[in-house]
């Protein structure tokens, strides 16, 4: 299967808001209606017109995205949190693993990022594909989602360093 | 402790950013918090009035003068509504009077009793002295995250601590 991986263009806001609204994928974001979809969206966006974010096509038509929330200060600018979304017909199938490393890349070459983290709940299948590509687990924050049948689920904190010579 | 004579508190207002502006204008005051410019610091205040409106701010005063002030950062989607992060700023010359105990105490009543609130969570950025001061409250540390801030050649961690109601 031919993936191209390109920077995310406001074009691309259709497809995450339509992925989002998918439960299998809602579930694993802190998202419940189509109010706060819209605004992680907006978040979403604000930053791919920074360049931080990546957008995964398969023959003309995106499947996946990953974005960076980059750091407005100056001390905390060598770092950040990133997000991933994977159409769901699409797992499976290295997305994920092409989206990860060519953000990698860009973190590096475009914002000088030396420490890559992201947040994701106990359960979600992805915290295998973080491992493997190098992340560990530096906390673990209980309780931190809230279901609508009352129970919780933790938010699992990983990260990686990037390294110098752009080997990540 | 003993608090201070004549220490209250109140909803913070509007206009207590003027007593943030000068607070953190001293740059020993600013060290422990993310911002560093002055346009950062400003841009960070402008966004933490903002959970003021939503009365999650608490002041403290001295005889109706401003002594300390801390934020709850509610959050914005219901999954996790039942927590937030805070902050709390007591400038040096309030400190060690038992004002950030006092200041403490009463935002997680403030979270528990208004909004509801499960748990409360506060990220610290080292080197910071308090770590100790919120531990004896009851906060417990869920996370340690090295290089997490850049203060010139050096990185330092961000730890993260929750306390639950």
């Amino acid at each position: 299967m031919h993936i191209e991986i390109r920077d995310t263009v406001s074009e691309d806001r259709s497809y995450l808001v339509k992925w989002l609204e998918e439960p299998d994928i809602l579930r694993w974001f802190p998202l419940t209606d189509m109010r706060e979809i819209e605004d992680a969206v907006r978040i979403w966006m604000f930053y791919a017109e920074k360049q931080a974010s990546l957008t995964a096509v398969h023959e003309g038509k995106p499947c996946g995205m990953i974005t960076m929330y980059l750091h407005p200060y100056r001390k905390l600018a060598h770092q950040s949190l990133f997000a991933i979304i994977v159409e769901d017909q699409y797992r499976g199938k290295g997305i994920g693993t092409k989206l990860l490393k060519e953000l990698m890349k860009i973190a590096r070459e475009r914002f000088q990022i030396h420490l890559l983290h992201l947040e994701v709940y106990e359960g979600n299948p992805a915290i295998g594909l973080y491992q493997k590509l190098g992340f560990t687990v530096y906390g673990k924050q209980e309780r931190f989602v809230k279901l609508s049948s009352g129970n919780y689920l933790s938010k699992i904190m990983m990260q990686k360093e990037l390294k110098e010579d752009g080997r990540s | 402790m003993e608090l201070p004579d004549h220490f209250d508190i109140r909803y913070t207002e509007d206009s207590d950013i003027v007593w943030l502006q000068e607070w953190f204008s001293d740059l020993s005051v600013r060290e422990p918090f993310p911002f560093e410019t002055d346009l950062e610091m400003e841009e960070a205040l402008k966004n933490w009035m903002g959970f003021a409106k939503f009365q999650a701010g608490l002041t403290g005063t001295i005889n109706h003068i401003p002594c300390a002030l801390g934020l709850l950062f509610l959050m914005p989607y219901r999954k996790v509504a039942h927590h937030a992060s805070f902050m709390l700023i007591v400038p040096p010359m309030h400190r060690r009077k038992g004002i950030g105990t006092s200041m403490v105490k009463n935002l997680l009543h403030l979270g528990k009793t208004r909004f509801s609130l499960e748990s409360v969570h506060v990220e610290i950025l080292e080197p910071n002295p308090c770590i100790p001061f919120l531990k004896k409250l009851g906060f417990r540390e869920y996370a340690r995250q090295d290089h997490f801030v850049q203060r010139g050649e050096q990185a330092f961690p961000r730890v993260l601590l929750e306390c639950f109601f």
